[in-house]
């Protein structure tokens, strides 16, 4: 075992606490392998044809739940890749195009043209608002199904084609779906990985706090490309299976109704979950079967149930089983940071180095934001930034970590010029910031949302937590590690396993904190922390940020709490209109007559 | 040919435009798009041709009564889809709402009403050919609905509060302006709209359910184009997507045409997500 | 008139109390199974609706005069809704779920596309009257029967009289996207070029279009003579005949037997653009040159009129087919047995079975059972009491 500081810190008791919750959270999935090997031992053959659809429309969702579910694309129209799938396996097994190919590998080409064309439809969610990307999703799923209509050639139009037929023993009914149902199995292990990585964490980030999400380091493009590959190349091998089940395909089988069904079982299971959206596509796909009436009304149904969710328990059937989050806390919490553990967290050596703001300018329409302004940060300082409202201070923070270009003027760190647009790229220069309105991932836990902070430093591939090969399982262990002794730092480790949204306001500025630990920042910038805080946590604020800055971080302090400013700043800068009033000690700057008749008052 | 496609064209691209008015009526409204849009369509031509040609009433008396029921869709729209969802924090709920209550709608008109397309009554007894009413009916409900907006916008109190909460919504607030009120008086006003589409429409787009998802996307594509909330745009961009469609259709088939529109829209829409004539993201930090 | 499964088990049930409580010494014996695939609902389901009641009347009669040997028959009915991927649930749910001895149906080319190959895997003997080619095959399915015409009986009969009797050389092919129609224009437009005709426009169009104008201009502007439309949605052919209509553009509609059906007139605009279109049918059910019905005929019309069955917004043959087919089946299993080798083995030795709709013959190396000769093409406004008058100058 790695001797990291975390790991002296409690031994066994949070890989103890890790464990029961990790074997309480495979339970349902034990259950539901049980009894999926069993099923042929008291299901009928019809209701074999309907456990097998099941797994394949689970194939489907479980690729599409990353991301709909996870990244938080409203990606409707994904039955195009099914279609595609489909045709894809059944013309290349039957030979119509060129000779035939075995099954297997018709399949496997499938799911490589799955994975690109799920680029293709995910890339307008780059660039496009919400709804825009939902509307093309469904252009694109009517496209897939007029191709398929008119190429008639290659796909016999209207006419359709025969699904491949797999060889022993995959040909009879069972043994097709233990084919099925063993693919299924591996999709659900694979997405719970990815869920239990920092891609996934990531995803949530970039769904629920994508400014957030940034000044982290993730890089939106590079993420959902490869969430879209994966979901691609799983959802044009469900076509394959799909082709295989119905023995026949025809365009019209792949209709809309069937995309909302995928979509709708995600959001009915719950977002961020695995098991909700697996229980979803299992009572979905059985639901309309219990009563033939049903199936007529199958899609008003789903739609129905969609609203009800959505308006009543918008957590979808992952929140409804989220027993553990509805055990009480503690009312009257108190967040003890503990500053010795500050070192041990940001121990690592990082070189020398001031960040600084040359004559910077930007303007906002008429309004000059930040006219000329000068600043220094320097490493091992706590430099305050105050000034009334509407002075620059929140603009200068967001010019420094890249959400605001400057007009004229040099953000530099190191003497070089920081990269224009590249929001991203700040978390790994050591540039870690928090926000004035605490922005996380309301349903993740605590200790999820500070494991987001640590997202770059994880070296393995995204393959690699697909696989849960050794690499991801290091990462994962060692950003735990750090994230626990983190929260411990700032006092809120007994929070660890609680979910996020239900934290009072104070708890979420410490989270918030914790999470900017996470990169060992050379550069801490903090808006306005102290807001909402209370004056005992000011004072453990206050010792908290002095530990930190003595370490060697530069901290840039926005606030509007002038106590803390004058506690613990070395340096003190005063904005007022986009201008320096007054810079320097604190001393002098409290007795500075204009920042006095200006700010201070008096 | 030509005339067939310009008539056509023209025609259609008015219906789809007046489906963009809608979700700008709803969008001003509340900043939320909603995907009722196109199912207020497909109702304006159903309810016609239930009142009209299956129950027997009077073209006025149907006319009205369907307008009626857009309105009460869209007060439905924006008291169960839209009003619990603007609370959330979760922004992107309302797609989720409105397409489900969308595809309840939908669903029901299919199983309830058919799903076969039903014929639309002719409205005025006056002969075919030349100039038909299919072609010019659509064409005057977009004017009037133009016109009857800028008047309404520009000489109105109530319509200048209607600018005002779409502009900015805390300020109107303050002001003393009843925000929820007149919210749910532009979902009624869009949902007139709509039906009104969909009515003008009936003729050429028969009464079919399946007309409910072909004018939402179809009518989504001049509000992309034109920019959101953008009613001039909105037109110009749906005419030119009748043209376009139409000449496709004309000329090499329907399959081939909606696969035209489509990749022509999104290519444009990757070139210009703003629109063609919109404004540059602001930042939101 | 579709039955639920809990309405099917409950009139089992019931029956079967009733023959216990009447005759307590003698065991009730079990009804005989017969799953049925109808489109009774979608864009299809014309041929559905039509043939279903002359279905339901049969097999009303059939357990009227004491079922097979006594035993009942249950038709098992699940509506396909004209979609293929239900068709297969409703036939895989049918063979494994309700163990039925044989299936009568799809009704709908499409819908039997998929469901053919299935019901072969599972050795269920079935009869079907769809048109498409290749859904009759002894070798490859050598437990599907088609007791209705092939597409390439239909095409032969339409294509002649276009070319050889009305004598128009530019013809236009159109069909709805189903699979009936794509197979059909893949298969009639080589037999038109073979026949020496010039197809200047064949084209599929989704059903629900609801403007075939620029379809219809594109035929005219190619020079087409003669309109060749097979679909059997009444909507779609509705619009093709309304649209000629407006158009003014006078020239002859010749295809599916569709055209002639009380649902596609409902639909027309003006009832004078009837005229010209001609539709193929089948003789038993036609009026012959001397204004009369075969007797067989007759005698079915007073069954269908004293049964109450609307006529008017369907078409005879659909009805008489539907009626048809449990006969031949109830015949089948009293004379061989309600085992699949007995119910295949009887029907490949069938020969010239009397159906009111046409004499059905099979062998075991040809399951396709309506003879070439009872296909003509007729007028579709001559519609009277059901049946048709022959088409002008239409030689036998």
């Amino acid at each position: 075992m790695m001797d990291t500081p975390a790991a002296r810190l409690r031994p066994g008791r949070a890989d103890v606490q890790a464990s029961t919750s990790t074997i309480g959270a495979a339970l349902p999935f034990l259950a539901l392998l049980l009894l999926g090997v069993t099923f042929p031992l008291f299901g009928g053959g019809y209701w074999g044809v309907i456990a097998t659809r099941a797994c394949v429309y689970w194939v489907l969702v479980s690729g599409l739940n990353l991301v709909v579910g996870f990244a938080g694309q409203i990606a409707i129209g994904w039955v195009a890749l099914l279609t595609l799938g489909a045709y894809t396996t059944s013309v290349l097994a039957a030979g119509n195009v060129m000779p035939e190919l075995p099954p297997y590998l018709a399949l496997a080409i499938a799911a490589v043209a799955g994975a690109a064309f799920g680029l293709i439809i995910g890339l307008p969610a780059l660039r496009l608002r919400t709804f825009y990307f939902a509307i093309t999703t469904v252009g694109f799923a009517t496209i897939v199904t007029q191709v398929a209509l008119a190429w008639q050639s290659v796909t016999g139009g209207g006419v359709g084609v025969p699904g491949p037929i797999f060889p022993e023993p995959f040909s009879s009914q069972w043994g097709f779906y233990y084919f099925c149902f063993s693919l299924a199995v591996i999709c659900t292990w694979m997405t719970a990985n990815v869920a239990a990585s920092r891609f996934g964490r990531a995803l949530t980030a970039i769904r629920d706090a994508e400014v957030a999400a940034e000044a982290c380091g993730i890089a939106k493009p590079a993420l959902l490309a490869t969430v879209f590959l994966f979901s691609g190349a799983v959802a044009a091998m469900a076509g394959g299976l799909f082709a295989a089940l119905q023995s026949y395909i025809t365009p019209d089988a792949f209709t809309l109704d069937l995309s909302i069904l995928f979509f709708i079982a995600i959001l009915i299971g719950g977002r961020g979950s695995i098991l909700g959206p697996l229980l979803a596509t299992i009572l979905l796909t059985a639901l309309p079967e219990f009563a033939a009436p049903l199936v007529a009304w199958s899609t008003f149904l789903y739609a129905a149930l969609l609203l009800v969710i959505v308006l009543a328990a918008p957590g979808g059937i992952a929140e409804i089983l989220d027993f553990k989050n509805r055990r009480p806390l503690e009312s009257n919490r108190a967040i003890i940071p503990r500053p010795d553990l500050v070192g041990r967290l940001l121990s690592a050596p990082v070189d020398a180095g001031a960040l600084t703001l040359e004559q910077v300018a930007l303007s906002f329409g008429g309004v000059h934001a930040i006219d000329g302004l000068d600043l220094e940060i320097r490493r091992g300082q706590v430099h305050g930034l105050i000034g009334p409202n509407g002075s620059g201070k929140t603009t200068a923070l967001n010019v420094i970590s890249g959400y605001y270009v400057q007009e004229r003027g040099a953000v530099k760190l190191n003497g070089a010029a920081l990269p224009l647009f590249a929001r991203h790229r700040r978390a790994h220069m050591r540039i870690a910031r928090t926000f004035q309105t605490p922005r996380v991932v309301g349903s993740a836990s605590v200790l999820e949302n500070v494991m987001i902070g640590g997202t770059i430093d994880g070296k393995g591939t995204f393959v690699e937590s697909l696989l849960s090969l050794p690499r991801h399982r290091r990462d994962e262990a060692k950003l735990r590690d750090t994230a626990m002794l983190a929260l411990a730092a700032v006092g809120l480790e007994r929070l660890a396993r609680v979910r996020v949204d239900r934290l009072q306001h104070s708890e979420l500025r410490f989270t918030e904190i914790a999470r900017a630990l996470m990169l060992h920042p050379a550069f801490l910038l903090l808006d306005e922390p102290a807001a909402g805080l209370s004056a005992d946590e000011i004072g453990r604020l206050a010792a908290l940020l002095a530990a930190i800055a003595k370490t060697g971080t530069g901290v840039l302090l926005v606030e509007h709490h002038a106590d803390l400013i004058f506690d613990i700043c070395q340096h003190v800068t005063v904005l007022n209109l986009g201008r320096v009033l007054a810079t320097g000690t604190p001393a002098e700057i409290r007795s500075h007559r204009e920042v006095v008749h200006a700010y201070l008052g008096g | 040919m030509v005339e067939s496609i310009v008539s056509t064209g023209l025609a259609i691209g008015c219906i789809y435009a007046l489906i963009g008015i809608t979700y700008n009526v709803m969008f001003s409204a509340s900043r939320v798009f909603s995907f009722t849009a196109g199912t207020l369509g497909m109702l304006g031509g159903v309810l016609g041709s239930l009142f009209i040609a299956r129950m027997g009433m009077p073209v006025a008396v149907g006319f009205l009564l369907a307008l009626a029921g857009g309105a009460v869709l869209g007060i439905v729209t924006e008291i169960v889809a839209v009003r619990p969802v603007l609370k959330s924090l979760d922004q992107h709920l309302y797609v989720l709402s409105t397409l489900a209550l969308a595809l309840m709608i939908q669903q029901f008109t299919a199983i309830e009403w058919s799903t076969e397309p039903q014929p639309f009554p002719r409205l005025f007894d006056i002969a075919r050919g030349g100039f038909d009413q299919q072609y010019w009916l659509p064409m005057l409900a977009c004017a009037v609905v133009i016109v009857g907006l800028e008047l309404l916008y520009r000489h109105t109190l109530i319509g200048r509060a209607f600018l005002a909460i779409a502009e900015d919504t805390y300020a109107a607030r303050a002001l003393g302006l009843p925000e929820r009120g007149l919210r749910l008086a532009s979902f009624a006003l869009a949902g007139v709209i709509g039906a009104l589409a969909g009515f003008a429409g009936g003729e050429m787009l028969l009464a079919f359910f399946a007309n409910a998802p072909m004018l939402t996307f179809y009518g989504f594509v001049p509000v992309a184009l034109g920019g959101m909330g953008n009613n001039r745009g909105a037109v110009v961009a749906g005419l030119l997507l009748g043209l376009f469609q139409q000449a496709a259709n004309f000329l090499v088939g329907g399959i081939f045409a909606s696969v035209a529109v489509f990749t022509v829209f999104i290519i444009v829409l990757m070139a210009c997500p703003e629109g063609l004539a919109g404004a540059a993201l602001q930042r939101r930090v | 008139m579709s039955m639920t499964r809990r309405q099917a088990l409950a009139s089992a049930g019931a029956a079967a109390i009733a023959a216990g409580l009447s005759k307590p010494a003698i065991a009730a014996k079990p009804p005989i199974l017969i799953g049925y695939l109808p489109a009774l609902t979608g864009p299809s389901s014309s041929t559905g609706v039509g043939i279903n009641r002359g279905t339901q009347l049969a097999v009303q009669e059939i357990n009227a005069a004491g079922g097979v040997d006594g035993r009942q028959i249950e038709l098992i009915t699940r509506d396909t809704q004209s979609d293929p991927t239900k068709a297969v649930n409703a036939a895989a749910e049918l063979t494994h779920g309700q163990k039925v001895s044989v299936v009568l149906g799809p009704l709908n080319s499409g819908e039997s596309l998929a469901v053919v190959p299935l019901l072969a895997r599972t050795n269920t003997p079935q009869v079907h009257p769809c048109w498409v080619d290749s859904l009759a095959d002894p070798k490859k399915y050598p437990m599907c029967f088609r007791n209705g015409p092939t597409n390439q009986q239909i095409g032969a009969a339409a294509n002649r009289y276009v070319v050889e009797v009305l004598k128009r050389n530019k013809v236009a092919v159109i069909s709805d996207t189903t699979g009936y129609g794509t197979a059909s224009v893949k298969t009639y437009v080589p037999m038109l070029k073979a026949k020496g005709a010039d197809v200047v426009y064949e084209g599929n169009v989704d059903a629900a279009n609801p403007d075939l104008k620029p379809e219809l201009l594109r035929m005219r502007s190619a020079g087409a003579e003669a309109i060749m439309p097979w679909s059997v949605n009444a909507g779609f052919l509705s619009r093709i005949i309304n649209t000629r209509g407006q158009m003014q553009w006078d020239v002859p509609i010749v295809g599916q037997t569709t055209l002639g059906s009380g649902q596609t007139k409902a639909l027309l605009d003006k009832p004078e653009y009837w005229e010209k279109v001609y539709p193929n049918n089948f003789r038993p059910v036609c009026y012959a040159a001397n204004g009369k019905l075969p007797d067989r005929t007759n005698a079915f019309l007073d069954r269908i009129r004293s049964a109450k069955i609307d006529m008017t917004d369907t078409l005879l043959w659909w009805i008489a087919l539907g009626y048809d087919s449990p006969w031949m089946i109830a015949e089948t299993m009293k004379s061989a047995g309600t085992e699949p080798e007995q119910v295949v083995g009887y029907l490949n030795k069938l020969k010239g079975y009397p159906g009111v709709y046409g004499d059905i013959s099979f062998t075991p190396d040809e399951h396709n059972g309506y003879p070439d000769d009872e296909i003509v093409m007729v007028e579709a406004n001559s519609l009277k009491d059901g049946a048709f008058n022959l088409a002008p100058g239409y030689g036998v």
